[in-house]
């Protein structure tokens, strides 16, 4: 499944303020509920329960939060851009800037691994990682992020 | 003149026997159908009722061509065996093949003294020629079906079908005195006489592996003698304790394990000599006892024969493991699992050899039996061993695929070995300073070349490299030359603790995860699976999901990362496999255009 599908444009948020790694899973949860119309403390408990087995802060200043919420018609994708990065308790210990979060149908299986192999192996890519810090410009974000889904799925 | 020829045909025949016997095996690996009864077989087809008509009856040849086979293989079951790996295995595995082979044979006697007509003492004697476990038979097979067991439950298994031969075979031999003199003390002189084979069988076994041990790294051999030093040595122990009335099987058993797992120079030559004897050893006593064996007269007592059979794996197995296995924290399924993998091999059939050489009235009865029983067990674990083992979800998955490693000893000391690796053709180039300082690189083959390690530089993809490390630590270099996928993409991990519980990460993600390790934490699993200790680059393998060791502390793991490269690189894979493909194409066409 390329990202354009998962990630809306609205669902982009170039400059997200958080102090903390709660802080912003909540910010993330709320923008979530609005778009995929559910509930944000059902999205956040979530979260929450999933990094209690293991920070999803994967290095480099990136996190990709996540978790299954039953009902989900489809897999969904949000991305926000912190404007000032924070502790994630990421196994190298950097601070956190580039959150990617995914919620997953109940039943997605081998899709939701897909997606979030997908996601992890584009952000993982230095330069695009130094063109989504550069830039405030949500719909700049969503091409790059798409754009490079695209041609990866081709 | 007539001699000449008389040997020259019993060399042609044994020699065909083993090589149809080994050909066949190829078949019978395609079709799953266990190999050890594929030998058996041909033995049979050879024989009287078969179409090779040979007439083989000599039990005194079988009885002493059994006991050496047996020896080699049970010192080979030892010699595999890591100490560190037998942690909490030990006490149960002994009360199964202590306990376990009086409760067995008790059990079975009770069925088979109405069923047959028997009184009770030949009710017994048959009871002790079925009671042992084969060990030969269930290292075979747990091993040729690629089982992955965790680390106790294999261990149990192991060490119980090692260690309670040593208590059938007294008891057999005792009850055949016992008949045959019709004299009727019974009691502690099983105990006490049971407790001396063990224990002299211990002390001679452990004795013979130190001096075994101390010998091979004191005197120099010419090079090729060594492993049948060993050989011979196994087989001279077994005799020298079956002689002072201890156990033979155990202490060969033992005088392996001690070998196994101390330093001594050559060992890899002496186990990949020992693996090519066991082999041998596993054909000549199969199809021996199959051409022991008379099929027409087997087929007089079948239906009594399955019944003893039946009863032994559905009822006596199952209840004395239950009983035995009460308090030593195993689960429903392991339990079950153990009662399964109760194997019946050569043992009991070479066990049964002992009444005939008695000349007991009843001895072909129970020969009979044990075959029948024997076979069934061939057939019917052979067949559903592994697949009961991932029913039961006591299987683990399977490891991940370690880099290929070479080892080759170094005459004259123990404490390194030189090893070889293959640089994976899609690695990054290594430095030689990222190795670590105990490992020293030797020499380098390039393209055919053979260079220095100094000349050769930066390790290079499709390099070979040799390195002289110690045989202890040799493990922890197979990190540094995993190949590309193995341990490049890193940063996209997910880290776990290793507290976290196997079954709610395979929840998280859907992973398919045996049923045995979902309870377990990630640390007890990793240990449950380590051969010696858990280091980090460990691997295990839930489906498209790796969890691989990041962090070990005081033996146990702390950290693990998640990763699921496999599922996105599956599809990019393939895909440049085909673009691959059709270059090449493409340029074979070109040449040919050119060159035609």
């Amino acid at each position: 499944m390329p990202l354009a599908d998962l990630l809306a444009p609205e669902a982009v948020f170039p400059s997200l303020r958080a102090s903390s790694k709660k802080q912003a899973l909540q910010e993330l949860a709320l923008h979530a509920a609005d778009l995929a119309g559910r509930d944000q403390r059902e999205i956040f408990e979530t979260l929450l329960q999933r990094e209690r087995l293991g920070s999803t802060g994967v290095g480099n200043g990136i996190a990709i939060p996540h978790g299954k919420l039953a009902g989900l018609p489809r897999l969904f994708g949000a991305f926000a851009r912190l404007e000032k990065p924070i502790d994630f308790e990421s196994l190298d210990g950097e601070p956190v800037d580039l959150i990617f979060l995914l919620l997953a149908p109940e039943a997605a299986g081998a899709d939701h691994l897909k997606a979030l192999a997908r996601v992890a192996r584009m952000l993982r890519d230095p330069a695009v990682a130094e063109k989504l810090r550069a830039t405030r410009d949500g719909g700049a974000i969503h091409a790059l992020l798409t754009a490079t889904s695209a041609s990866d799925a081709a | 003149m007539a001699s000449v020829i008389l040997s020259n045909l019993v060399l042609l025949i044994c020699a065909t026997l083993v090589v149809v016997g080994t050909v066949s095996s190829l078949v019978a690996a395609r079709f799953g159908a266990p190999i050890l009864l594929v030998f058996l077989i041909v033995g049979m087809l050879a024989g009287e009722d078969g179409l090779g008509g040979i007439h083989f009856s000599d039990y005194w040849a079988t009885y002493m061509v059994g006991s050496a086979a047996l020896a080699v293989i049970l010192f080979d079951g030892g010699l595999r065996m890591r100490v560190s790996s037998m942690r909490g295995a030990v006490a149960p595995a002994l009360l199964l093949s202590t306990v376990g082979v009086l409760g067995t044979t008790g059990l079975v006697a009770a069925a088979a003294v109405p069923l047959l007509g028997l009184n009770w003492l030949q009710g017994l004697l048959l009871g002790a020629i079925v009671a042992s476990t084969d060990a030969a038979a269930v290292l075979f097979l747990v091993r040729a079906q690629g089982l992955k067991l965790g680390r106790k439950l294999d261990a149990v298994i192991e060490i119980e079908s090692a260690t309670n031969d040593p208590a059938a075979v007294f008891l057999t031999v005792l009850l055949v005195e016992l008949i045959s003199s019709g004299t009727g003390d019974f009691g502690w002189a099983v105990i006490t006489g049971v407790l001396r084979e063990m224990s002299v069988g211990a002390v001679m076994g452990v004795v013979g592996g130190f001096a075994l041990a101390a010998f091979l790294n004191r005197v120099d051999l010419p090079g090729g003698l060594q492993p049948i030093l060993v050989v011979a040595w196994a087989v001279l122990v077994f005799a020298l304790t079956s002689l002072a009335h201890g156990s033979g099987f155990l202490a060969v058993y033992l005088a392996g394990l001690v070998l196994g797992n101390r330093p001594v120079r050559g060992i890899a030559g002496i186990t990949s000599f020992h693996d090519a004897v066991t082999w041998l050893c596993q054909i000549v006593m199969f199809t021996m006892l199959g051409l022991l064996v008379t099929p027409h007269s087997l087929m007089v007592i079948l239906p009594a024969g399955l019944a003893v059979a039946g009863f032994l794996f559905l009822v006596a197995r199952p209840v004395v493991v239950f009983a035995c296995l009460a308090r030593f924290g195993f689960s429903v399924r392991e339990k079950l699992f153990v009662s399964w993998a109760g194997l019946r091999g050569a043992v009991s059939i070479f066990l049964a050899t002992i009444p005939m050489l008695a000349q007991l009235p009843m001895a072909p009865l129970y020969f009979n039996i044990a075959f029948i029983v024997v076979l069934v067990s061939l057939v019917l674990h052979g067949l559903t061993l592994a697949l009961s083992a991932r029913r039961l979800g006591v299987a683990l998955s399977d490891p991940a695929r370690e880099p290929q490693r070479f080892e080759i000893d170094l005459p004259g000391q123990s404490e390194h070995e030189l090893v070889g690796y293959p640089v994976a053709s899609g690695a990054q180039p290594i430095l030689p300073g990222l190795l670590p300082s105990w490992a020293q690189p030797v020499l380098v083959v390039r393209e055919g070349h053979v260079l220095s390690a100094a000349d050769a530089g930066l390790l290079m993809p499709r390099d070979y490299v040799y390195l002289l490390a110690p045989p202890k630590r040799v493990q922890q270099l197979d990190r540094v030359f995993m190949t590309e996928s193995q341990i490049w993409a890193d940063d996209s991990a997910f880290p776990f603790s290793g507290d976290v519980r196997l079954g709610d990460v395979a929840d998280l993600y859907g992973l398919p995860v045996p049923e045995v390790d979902r309870q377990m934490s990630i640390a007890d699993a990793f240990a449950d699976r380590a051969e010696e200790r858990v280091a980090p680059g460990m691997r295990i393998m839930l489906g498209h999901a790796t969890v691989e060791v990041r962090a070990v502390h005081g033996g146990r793991v702390t950290q693990v990362a998640l990763r699921f490269e496999g599922v996105a690189e599956e599809e990019q894979g393939a895909r440049e496999r085909l673009v691959r493909r059709a270059r090449r194409a493409v340029a074979r066409a070109a040449a040919r255009i050119v060159g035609g």
